[in-house]
């Protein structure tokens, strides 16, 4: 039996095609309309039981239009003829009302895009009884330690176009696999995390495992008493802080309007050495997307060069604004970041040291799995957050885990914290973007020396 | 084929297909949303969503799926996915789902609002946030200045294989005004009425007429450019009386998400965690003090978390979540209300026709006392007045809570003084609640209205209400400990 569910794509002559029709009916003085579809399917459990198993399939098409300098936004999740016209008509009538942008000149000129693999049928094609069976194997193997499990697996297909009245004309199909675990018990908790283009990268056994050793050893935890402890920050909670320095600092907004961490400070030293960070959309480690929302080649920005602020990333808007091209971030309007340029996919410079050396060289510190709910608004020209720890907390002494204490809160400077980092891991791993079906980072564990704790949580 | 007839062709063929229990919503959603910053009309765009969810229930397991393609065709292929999908589950499943009853409604609901905000000329609102953002801007160490608004219409039909038929239109309002003020490496925000996105309410454009935003961007620009200059605020156990927006997110995250019954029995534990409310505490944990009586009303008119019945066909209610400081009550659903062996209160909505409903927070309300504010600061000798949320955070039970405020105010023998930046303050939600020893009147009560509620996979973004007044709360820590 073919357990594939019929697919949504239109495929790319068929998405240009509608495209590049519509945008010749446009009476603007430049149209943009880009498309962009979706066919995911998700099973979430918890309590060891499937509670929620969905498919969904939309698409979408966004107008853009500019009269002179006047833009225009309408979107339409029908490719419906009619329904597409009036969106357009939409498009133009607020153009027609808006006041000038002096920032714009142009849509994008087309440039060459070479092909990337982003598409991979197997993973696409990927059923609920598949998804359910991964989930069965986590539920035996959850039992047999007298544990619960939830989590969440999601797999799909999807598909970008984008056309423009000047000729740009670029397509994407793309698959994604997104799964988490927790396993639990009533006095412990364990976590592992990943995501990919291709669902054979993903390895369901090792993660699931991993979930349930981390459990196993996070039972009954001790309290501890907050303060300046040296820590081994691992992937999953590096990724956090990455994901809202994106946020709240990467993009050329924030860093134009004074809010950034790098507002000003581009060519200054602003945290270790060590650290380097990039965004990267053709690295096939992480989850590669070769163009922005404008239809722009994604390029390779380094963001923390050896500790050095860099750059921030551009889309066409805000890069006239400072006579730069696009980097091509341009983020959907209305979505997660408002439009304004954003990273997604968000790296970060391995180190040399094994797990093991860096656990050595503690002689009183925290082992952090990740971090629960990080808010990084407190203060963004120093990337001030606060957040809680969860899953997996553990005291290590004289350089091995010596027990698992209770969740603690910090509140830090991440720019300051990068500062004191000791050792960076040499393996990386990829986690999701947190609450978000798009977006990853690549990150390294980090080792860094006196985290600030400021709270610990109690009943 | 028209809309009704399509509901109606489905419940038909999901009863063909034998399953346990089906529905189907379809949901047409117009948006407008614009946004001025810095003299600049920076966005305006118009969105229109429409779609169809199927939801059934086959062998005690849950199956959906939903589709854009309004045609019969497209309706049976994916009734079929919902069912392919529900069997999928039940075959790993071992326990089964139940519903506790409810009876199948006939029915319709609108929002009453006296202005169509989509009546209103585009220009009309450009204009207003335009006058905004010039009085925002008369100082050149405010570095943005930003005005928007968001107007919603929702037409959504619900049908059901019991025998449901719900139509409901609901309208939503909002906007706000804010600034950011920079001078050296300082920078300070003021936000008008809430933060980040404004204020919300099933209200047509009357609502925002109502917000007087140029005179308020007058205030919250003076305010802004004194908080560059203001001394950072004194740390150490303090009595706060906490400004409406600050109590609404305050109720939100310690009294709202943990009162979930879906989070209490696990199923949003993965994302964004339980809740330490947990099911023995039902009926006798002290939440706080005897001057915290909270509800989840979904009946208040102009609250955002108002409708006429949730999407699982369940007619909106008033229920009572704390009394007199004793926890009595939690957000249900059919299949959670079974556990404690209740009908459903009427919580359950979903982000769209593509999302599967989830509880949900109605208007949570931390109902009203009996001073005034000029009372409540007059009887305090020694305090803060915080406003306007600039940052949150709690931990995965709702226990240990961190929040910003854009600023505070001194109260020294009963009177307001001088003002500080970036207070934070900290706590442990039945501590802090048992600390609260009053909160204002109805005159100072207001319905918040968020508009972006996150949870569930993949994320939902729920519009939720909370009637505040402002509140006092003792022995608060303020300032991160050294």
């Amino acid at each position: 039996m073919d357990n594939r569910l019929q697919t949504k794509m239109l495929g790319k002559d068929k998405a240009l095609k509608i495209l590049t029709d519509i945008v010749r009916k446009s009476e603007a003085d430049q149209t943009e309309a880009v498309l962009v579809g979706n066919s995911e399917g998700l099973t979430r459990f918890g309590e060891s039981v499937i509670h929620q198993s969905m498919i969904e399939s939309n698409i979408r098409v966004i107008f853009r239009v500019a009269l002179g300098k006047k833009l225009g936004i309408a979107s339409v999740n029908s490719l419906n003829l009619e329904d597409l016209k009036k969106s357009l008509q939409s498009a133009l009538q607020i153009a027609r009302l808006q006041k000038e942008n002096p920032y714009f000149e142009s849509f994008p000129a087309p440039e060459e895009i070479p092909d990337l693999q982003t598409y991979y049928p197997e993973t696409a094609a990927y059923s609920p009884q598949q998804r359910a069976e991964i989930i069965r194997q986590a539920i035996q193997r959850a039992d047999s330690y007298g544990f619960r499990v939830a989590g969440a697996l999601a797999t799909g297909e999807g598909e970008m176009a984008v056309v423009n009245s000047r000729g740009l004309s670029v397509y994407q199909p793309y698959t994604q696999v997104r799964f988490n675990i927790t396993a639990l018990t009533s006095d412990g908790s364990g976590y592992a995390t990943d995501t990919s283009r291709n669902i054979q990268q993903i390895d369901f056994s090792q993660l699931i495992e991993t979930a349930l050793e981390k459990c196993s050893n996070s039972r009954n935890p001790f309290p501890l008493e907050p303060g300046f402890y040296d820590v081994i920050l691992e992937p999953p909670a590096v990724s956090i802080l990455l994901q809202w320095m994106g946020h709240i600092g990467f993009g050329a907004k924030s860093f134009q309007e004074g809010r950034s961490f790098l507002s000003g400070r581009l060519g200054e030293r602003i945290t270790s050495s060590f650290i380097t960070i990039y965004d990267d959309g053709w690295d096939l480690a992480g989850v590669p997307i070769t163009f922005d929302a404008e239809g722009v080649r994604k390029k390779k920005v380094i963001l923390i060069d050896k500790g050095v602020a860099a750059n921030v990333l551009y889309d066409t808007l805000t890069g006239a604004r400072d006579h730069k091209p696009s980097t091509g971030h341009a983020m959907l309007s209305g979505g997660f970041h408002g439009g304004e340029p954003a990273p997604l996919n968000l790296f970060m410079e391995p180190g040399e040291a094994s797990f093991s050396e860096m656990l050595a060289s503690i002689e009183r510190g925290l082992l952090i799995t990740r971090f629960h709910y990080v808010n990084g608004l407190l203060d963004t020209r120093r990337a001030l957050m606060t957040g809680m720890t969860r899953d997996g907390t553990f005291l290590v002494e004289e350089g091995k885990i010596k027990k698992p204490i209770q969740n603690l809160r910090f509140t830090e400077g991440i720019l300051d914290a990068f500062s004191r980092v000791k050792k960076i891991s040499r393996e990386r791993h990829r986690i999701g973007f947190w609450g978000s079906e798009i977006g990853a980072c690549v990150v390294p564990a980090l080792l860094i020396q006196g985290f600030h704790f400021t709270g610990k949580t109690s009943t | 084929m028209n809309t009704k007839d399509f509901l109606k062709e489905t419940v038909t063929y999901l009863k063909q297909k034998g399953v346990d229990y089906g529905d189907i919503r379809q949901v047409h959603t117009t948006r407008q949303s614009l946004e001025v910053k810095n003299g600049m009309v920076e966005n305006l765009l118009e969105d229109l969503d429409q779609g169809f969810g199927i939801r059934v229930l086959v062998k005690g397991s849950w199956g959906f799926a939903a589709s854009s393609t309004l045609t019969e065709e497209e309706m049976k292929r994916v009734a079929d996915q919902a069912v392919e999908i529900a069997q999928a589950s039940a075959r790993v499943n071992k326990r089964k789902v139940q519903l506790a009853e409810v009876e199948p409604c006939i029915d319709t609901y609108r929002t009453r609002i006296e202005i169509d905000p989509f009546q209103v000329s585009l220009d009309e609102k450009i204009n207003l946030l335009l006058q905004a953002d010039e009085v925002l801007r008369k100082d050149p160490r405010i570095k943005v200045a930003q005005g928007i608004m968001g107007f919603n219409r929702i037409d959504k039909i619900f049908a059901s294989t019991e025998g449901a038929f719900i139509e409901q239109t609901v309208w939503e309002s909002g906007g706000g005004i804010s600034v950011i003020a920079v001078e050296g490496s300082e920078v300070q925000q003021r936000s008008y009425p809430q933060s980040y996105h404004g204020d919300y309410a099933t209200r047509g454009y009357e609502f925002i007429l109502g917000m007087d935003l140029i005179k308020e961007a007058e205030r919250i620009r003076t305010e802004a450019l004194e908080l560059l200059r203001a001394p950072e605020c004194p740390s150490g156990e303090k009595t706060l009386i906490l400004e409406g927006s600050q109590v609404a997110i305050q109720v939100h995250e310690s009294c709202g998400h943990p009162i979930e019954l879906d989070r209490v029995l696990g199923t949003e534990i993965s994302l964004a965690g339980g809740s330490f409310l947990t099911l023995d505490k039902l009926g006798k944990f002290r939440y706080g003090s005897r001057s915290v009586h909270i509800t989840a009303d979904a009946t208040l008119e102009g609250g955002l978390g108002s409708f006429g019945y949730d999407d699982e066909g369940v007619k909106a209610q008033r229920t009572d979540i704390i009394r007199e400081g004793i926890f009595v009550g939690y957000l249900t659903s059919r299949e959670t209300a079974v556990v404690l062996g209740q009908k459903s209160n009427g919580t359950m909505r979903a982000d769209g026709w593509n999302r599967i409903p989830l509880i949900r927070m109605v208007n949570i309300n931390l109902e009203p006392g009996e001073p005034s504010l000029e009372e409540l600061i007059a009887d305090t000798a020694d305090g803060l007045y915080l406003s306007t949320l600039k940052s949150w955070s709690i931990d995965d039970l709702r226990l240990n809570f961190q929040f910003g405020c854009e600023m505070a105010q001194e109260i020294k023998h009963g009177k307001l003084g001088r003002i500080f930046k970036n207070p934070v303050y900290t706590g442990i939600t039945p501590q802090f609640w048992g600390s609260c020893d009053a909160v204002c009147n109805r005159n100072f009560w207001h319905i918040w209205g968020t508009p972006n509620c996150g949870k569930g996979e993949p994320m939902q973004a729920a519009h939720v209400g909370h009637g505040t007044a402002p509140a006092r709360f003792h022995r608060v820590q303020v300032g991160v400990r050294k």
